[in-house]
């Protein structure tokens, strides 16, 4: 009773911030979230393609309260040796303390840093792009794509958000024709734009957080319950239900029964989102 | 004794009631009182290990604990330690204890210490002293006189002599005025020691030729048996 | 079947080797292998922490990965960050508030699943350190080559070989629960579930020997002790 006459006397406002466990446990008990979400709905999504006039692909996307911009600048490189027809495609996570205070300028901190390669190495190893697609001339010359991914409002779910912005901006990049002149200059012409990437798939991620008390998985977390859960499962899938990528650590409490039901939301996401950008592209 | 070590790892089940002894085992149906140790926790109903050490059991209280060793020391209340002054305030000393934060030594916790008449260590001066407090949110703290006598008791500034470091599981041992090597080195030459819970060992004698011999002997008996400690202590001696 | 490396069963393990306590001024260490993958972890703790990384109520974990050539990259960055976050729950970190376990891995050897290796060398190392942990962790990886086959504990060449590449980590408690799972390739649901089961299986088999070698180590100096 005088609990009760306690809690109500002051603000949830403080409640939250002095006891943030207790205060979002009492949320969860009633199966909603602080932000009015049910446990396992995704915050709303809308994609922008071509956000950045100059770049030659870019796309920005947001998730709820996190936005995310992805600029692709294609340069002209010269390929490695072993493998003469492949271009380049470089990704990079920008998380300034323009986007969160969380942050601190300086060197990429480390969650930049892992999204970063993350990205890479589902790329690599997916079979998602084909990069001698990229190439100009054999052994000469390649395109290089510096793909920077850069948060300007950070709300949690920084891979979902910045991977699906890749993607977007994957999809809108057109490069010039380019040719080699017998002078070794590589010619550009403006004139003539192609889409040269075509995406073998279409990776969409999803990420879940896991709490102990009570048991629960909650779909795409904000940045406050990023803190409060040190257990996510981030997983990677293509439209047609192949697995690319699962990452779980951070605590005991997942199963395989709930890995299994965080696969089968994912692939309701994977569709969800595919209709999505599927429209975005064609309009 | 040996035949029936029980090693236990983090995580693993301690059944603690499994024999129906008569004396752990109270009347009626009642759970039975159990005491737990060192490196033993208690979660819901189970006893549960923290560490990997040699599961010890004492029939009369049914004590449980965990004999385990490890280089870093944890403060704990009461334990004597070797400590160095690391830097002098108005009010107190900081002193390095090898814990994760330095100790706290007030200036007059020491015997008969007022505020006029007080010792005065400079930072580098090693220091016996007793945890007067030790809590994990707070720094340890440390006094240099015996609480029931208010005598200093070998408490205070340690003065010549050599610090060693070792583990912390062979000072419990040399605390043990049984141990053999203390036993075999004092047959051969008067010294003094001083051994920190903290794992560190002072020891002097009235030559450093002694002190260093004392030293080395001492720091390389961890593993030995007490033969084998008698044959380095004379083959030491016969080399000075 | 025959595996590159002379192993003739899809789930046989490569031989594990460890030993504890072998440098000098870190509060535990150990060496952990798989084959001829090897990896030295130290742990340093609970020391002294620097207070932009100061927690109020818990140790503040830290893992730092040294690669056996060159310098740490970002791949680096991503094992460092896996590692820290499957060991961090089997620490008791809340008995040591406003401190630092300081854990550097260094890649010795690399032939395939440094990952796993990397976890196993650290639960040996945290034992030696003696902190206080709720369980132990210990992990496997697998692949699924492009035949379809599931592979425990593929070595380098077998790796090249790979349509995806699994690793898992579970604790030692009685329902060997999942601390670790990082998976990449392509693959179907159901080869998920199946490496999850076999890598589950072969964990057993690490922590067993894990639990061995501790025992070994810790008989062999209490016998010396008492053979007076």
């Amino acid at each position: 009773m005088t609990e009760n006459q306690v809690a109500s006397s002051f603000s949830f406002k403080i409640f939250e911030r002095i006891k943030p466990d207790e205060y979002f446990r009492r949320f969860i008990e009633e199966n909603v979230r602080p932000d009015g979400r049910a446990l396992h709905t995704f915050r709303p999504t809308s994609i922008r393609q071509g956000a950045i006039t100059t770049a030659n692909g870019s796309a920005m996307v947001r998730i709820g309260g996190t936005t995310v911009v992805c600029g692709i600048k294609a340069e002209v490189a010269e390929p490695r040796v072993d493998r003469p027809k492949d271009g380049f495609l470089v990704p990079n996570v920008e998380l300034s303390p323009i986007c969160s205070a969380n942050f601190r300028p300086g060197p990429p901190s480390e969650q930049a840093q892992v999204n970063a390669e993350i990205i890479n190495q589902v790329l690599i190893n997916c079979d998602i792009v084909d990069l001698s697609e990229l190439c100009i001339d054999e052994g000469k010359a390649v395109w290089s794509l510096y793909a920077d991914i850069v948060c300007i409002n950070y709300d949690g779910n920084i891979l979902d958000a910045s991977f699906l912005a890749l993607l977007c901006a994957l999809k809108d990049l057109s490069l010039p024709t380019a040719e080699v002149l017998p002078s070794s200059i590589v010619q550009a012409n403006s004139s003539m734009m192609i889409k040269p990437l075509k995406l073998r798939r279409l990776p969409i991620s999803s990420t879940f957080c896991i709490f102990a008390n009570p048991k629960v998985t909650l779909s795409d977390p904000t940045d406050s319950e990023e803190n409060l859960s040190k257990e996510t499962v981030s997983i990677i899938l293509d439209t047609d239900g192949k697995i690319l990528y699962v990452h779980k650590s951070g605590g005991a409490m997942c199963d395989a029964e709930m890995m299994k039901s965080c696969f089968s939301r994912a692939n309701e996401r994977a569709a969800e989102l595919n209709e999505l950008i599927e429209r975005t592209s064609s309009q | 004794m040996t035949s029936d070590l029980k090693v236990v790892l983090p995580g693993d089940l301690i059944s603690v009631n499994n024999e129906s002894d008569e004396s752990s085992m109270n009347v009626d149906d009642d759970v039975p009182l159990v005491r737990l140790g060192p490196g033993l926790t208690q979660v819901q109903e189970d006893i549960v290990s923290m560490k990997a050490g040699v599961l010890k059991h004492q029939d009369p209280g049914n004590k449980w604990w965990l004999e385990s060793n490890q280089r870093r020391y944890v403060a704990a209340t009461g334990e004597s330690v070797i400590g160095i002054v690391v830097a002098r305030l108005a009010e107190y000393y900081r002193v390095d204890i090898g814990g994760a934060q330095a100790a706290i030594l007030p200036v007059l916790a020491f015997e008969g210490a007022t505020k006029k008449n007080k010792p005065n260590l400079v930072p580098g001066t090693l220091v016996y002293a007793r945890i007067s407090l030790a809590n994990k949110d707070m720094e340890p703290e440390l006094q240099c006189f015996n609480p029931s006598s208010g005598k200093a008791d070998g408490y205070g500034e340690l003065k010549g002599g050599f610090v060693i470091r070792c583990s912390l599981g062979l000072c419990r041992r040399l605390l043990n005025p049984e141990t053999p090597i203390l036993r075999f080195l004092g047959e051969h030459f008067p010294f003094e020691t001083a051994v920190g819970m903290n794992g560190r060992i002072w020891v002097n004698s009235e030559n450093p030729q002694y002190t260093i011999l004392l030293a080395n002997a001492v720091k390389n008996s961890e593993y030995l048996s007490e033969a084998q400690c008698k044959a380095m202590v004379e083959s030491l001696i016969d080399k000075l | 079947m025959k595996r590159s490396d002379g192993r003739t069963e899809p789930s046989q393990l490569r031989a594990f080797a460890a030993s504890q306590s072998l440098l000098n001024r870190a509060d535990g260490s150990a060496k952990f292998s798989f084959g001829e993958s090897t990896v030295i972890a130290s742990v340093v703790g609970p020391a002294e922490v620097k207070i932009r990384d100061e927690k109020m109520d818990e140790a503040t974990v830290e893992v730092i990965v040294r690669p056996a050539v060159g310098f740490p990259s970002t791949k680096d960055k991503l094992l460092e960050r896996a590692l820290r976050q499957t060991v961090e729950p089997t620490i008791l970190a809340g008995m040591m508030p406003r401190t630092l376990i300081q854990i550097v891995v260094q890649i010795v050897q690399e032939d395939g699943n440094m990952l796993s290796t990397a976890v196993n060398a650290i639960s040996l190392a945290m034992l030696d350190a003696g902190l206080p942990m709720n369980s132990l962790a210990a992990a496997v990886s697998a692949i699924i080559d492009q035949e379809g086959n599931l592979l425990l504990d593929p070595n380098s060449k077998e790796l090249e070989n790979a349509s995806s590449v699994h690793t898992f980590a579970f604790d030692n408690t009685t329902s060997y629960n999942l601390l670790l799972s990082h998976c990449i390739g392509t693959y179907s649901q159901e080869q998920y579930l199946d490496c999850l089961d076999a890598c589950k299986h072969a964990s057993e088999r690490v922590h067993s020997f894990i639990r061995t070698a501790v025992e070994k180590r810790i008989e062999k100096e209490y016998q010396q002790l008492q053979s007076s």
